[in-house]
């Protein structure tokens, strides 16, 4: 939770579209200065969420507070809340400026009001010298800084962000990263970003709600979501994992041994399972750590230790992923820098990660 | 250098196309230039050798019957036009915008007056308004009955460009604080203006030179086509010949407007697309 006020507070919001129940009892709120983002697959209804939030869905249950007031019932031109959107909806008759100024007008500001917001957005945003240009006369980076300023110029409660970014080319977006969250940081406006792309909401929030089903799988600060995964779906929908399934030997002070392949590994305990029982361990690639056979090796308690062969190594740029052939016949992957090792494709190596790295869930079939 | 006979064969085509060209154009605009030219002349059965003269157009203008046809005419136009556009782009958006299970059933009948003859058009509702409604003919029954033919037609042009409109665009006006009928006229109908003023145009026209349909509503009162038609029994008038010359010219005239607005860009007629 953000730190102040609280600017918005969503309780049991629940909205079915005929037999889907796209978003289902959602409680949330979000603090005067924060950032989070709604991270799902598509179909998780964090879209729908959003436009609940602004008014332009009515939810069947729950209730919406913005700033203090209960605007559940309010059609959205009543809300006071700003959006971009991911197909940036400029409208396409009308000027850069009289795209920016389109709030402000609707909200009947006075022509000195609208040059001075004008001016503080375009300077902001970097669009000086564009005012009199169309929508089709820009590129898609301006295109969504234009509509960011639309979004900005009015001193919304809140700003709804809906994939903004789906529609740029890479470097632009990593450009694009930086500067929504600098904005934020700088205006103080909570930002709800939505959008499906983990390294976005990583690099951007401070807090991420994982969602799925209509439901929040977790909602936790962004390092925490990466590192502590609530549930294997968030385990799996963040970062990368190698996925192994196995089954419970046994079960004691926090941690859980698995009999993986004829292998034995013991990995942190995240629920209360019997043995026998069915298992999926997840553990990051980064986690995986390799290293030629017969190098000295550290406190053999604290590690799973497998033997295994080096396949192939894919190179990434910073840093390259390791494609290990465990002697039990499946395979893993690690990913590290380059630097770091002098092994080869073909070479035997030892593979192994602390016992303390991973996740376990019960594996639902 | 090819063959002499090779040369020959591409220019006896190019010549062949220029002449069928030509033919079609003689053919499409030969009646309409002959119509001007006649109008001017003071022989119309036979106007050679050409002896010039404005007779015509002072038979017109001192005829009151035409002046009086031309008004009511641009009245069953105008009001025709006006009242189809604004049923048809309303009934267009109401179909668009809310999903319903009747959607195509509700299509077929806003499309349905295209399958009807105008002259059914004309005395069924003459016989509803006489028998059911009591009223005789007037010119608001003959709006309104043209209004139906003009209805559909508005209806096809209309949702041909608002098929493709993104109705995003009023979520995001909304969100902005801008209210429903706010919405319409700062975004969705700046877009699709070229679509509502062609359907005007259309259904204008449609009424504007309709027989049928007006004749049954009207009854006594004159209206262009109704005198033309009318005339046509005493043998063709040198004032049918100035009518449809000045017809011709207005056409003309707002064709030759629209061109030069649009060539100078002070007007432009067409989508800005993102």
């Amino acid at each position: 939770m953000g730190e102040g006020p609280v600017s918005l507070s969503l309780r049991g919001i629940s909205k079915r579209f005929g037999q889907v129940k796209a978003v289902d009892g959602i409680d949330l709120s979000v603090g005067q200065d924060e950032f989070l983002s709604l991270l799902g697959p598509s179909g998780s209804g964090k879209t729908t969420l959003l436009r609940i939030i602004a008014g332009l869905e009515l939810p069947d249950r729950g209730t919406v507070v913005v700033g203090g007031q209960d605007v559940t019932r309010q059609p959205p031109y009543r809300r006071k809340i700003g959006m971009v959107f991911q197909n940036f909806l400029l409208f396409p008759h009308k000027t850069v400026a009289e795209n920016i100024i389109f709030p402000l007008r609707m909200q009947r500001a006075s022509r000195e009001e609208c040059v001075e917001r004008l001016g503080w957005a375009l300077n902001l945003l970097k669009l000086k010298g564009l005012e009199a240009r169309y929508p089709n006369q820009l590129s898609g980076g301006q295109q969504q800084r234009v509509s960011l300023a639309r979004g900005l110029i009015s001193r919304p409660t809140l700003l709804l962000l809906d994939e903004p970014l789906a529609n740029l080319d890479r470097e632009l977006r990593a450009e694009m990263e930086v500067e929504i969250r600098r904005y934020q940081k700088e205006l103080r406006i909570p930002f709800i970003y939505v959008t499906h792309n983990q390294e976005e909401a990583l690099t951007m929030s401070d807090r991420i709600a994982v969602m799925r089903n209509g439901v929040f799988e977790q909602i936790a600060p962004r390092v925490e979501v990466y590192q502590k995964p609530a549930t294997a779906f968030v385990a799996s929908f963040v970062g990368q994992s190698n996925h192994l399934l196995g089954k419970v030997m046994q079960c004691a002070a926090g941690q859980l041994v698995i009999d993986w392949k004829g292998r034995e590994l013991t990995v942190p305990c995240n629920e209360t399972l019997g043995a026998g029982e069915a298992v999926r361990f997840m553990i990051k690639h980064e986690d995986v750590q390799l290293r030629a056979m017969g190098r000295a090796s550290r406190d053999q308690a604290a590690f799973n230790r497998l033997k295994g062969k080096l396949r192939d190594i894919i190179f990434k740029g910073q840093t390259a992923n390791f494609i290990l052939e465990i002697d039990n016949g499946c395979e893993l992957i690690a990913s590290g820098s380059l630097r770091d090792t002098d092994v080869r494709a073909g070479d035997s190596v030892l593979v192994e990660w602390p016992q303390t790295a991973g996740v376990c869930f019960r594996d639902k079939p | 250098m090819t063959t002499y006979g090779a040369v020959s064969g591409v220019e006896y085509r190019k010549w062949l196309m220029a002449v069928a060209l030509g033919l079609l154009y003689i053919f499409l605009y030969a009646p309409i230039a002959y119509v001007i030219y006649a109008s001017f002349s003071e022989d119309i059965v036979w106007p050679f050798p050409p002896s010039l003269t404005l007779q015509a157009y002072a038979n017109v203008f001192n005829d009151s019957l035409y002046g009086d046809a031309l008004i009511n005419s641009l009245k069953i136009g105008v009001g025709s036009g006006v009242l189809s556009t604004l049923i048809a782009t309303a009934a267009v958006i109401g179909l668009l915008r809310y999903p319903s299970r009747y959607r195509t059933a509700l299509f077929i009948v806003f499309l349905s007056p295209l399958f009807v003859a105008e002259l059914l058009i004309g005395i069924s509702s003459l016989a509803f308004n006489a028998r059911i409604l009591g009223l005789s003919g007037n010119i608001f029954s003959a709006i309104a009955a043209n209004a139906v033919e003009g209805v559909a037609f508005s209806f096809l042009i209309i949702l041909s460009q608002l098929v493709r409109y993104d109705w995003q665009m009023d979520d995001a006006a909304m969100v902005f604080g801008a209210k429903p009928l706010r919405c319409f006229w700062e975004v969705t109908l700046p877009t699709i203006w070229p679509s509502v003023f062609g359907a005007f145009l259309i259904s204008f026209i449609l009424a504007f030179n309709n027989l049928e349909i007006s004749f049954y509503n009207l009854g006594a009162i004159p209206t262009l086509p109704s005198v033309a038609w009318g005339s046509l029994r005493f043998g063709l008038g040198p004032e049918l010949f100035a009518i449809a010359a000045m017809t011709n010219a207005l056409v003309f005239t707002i064709f030759a407007l629209m061109y030069v607005l649009m060539r100078t860009g002070i007007v432009k007629f067409g989508y800005r697309g993102t």
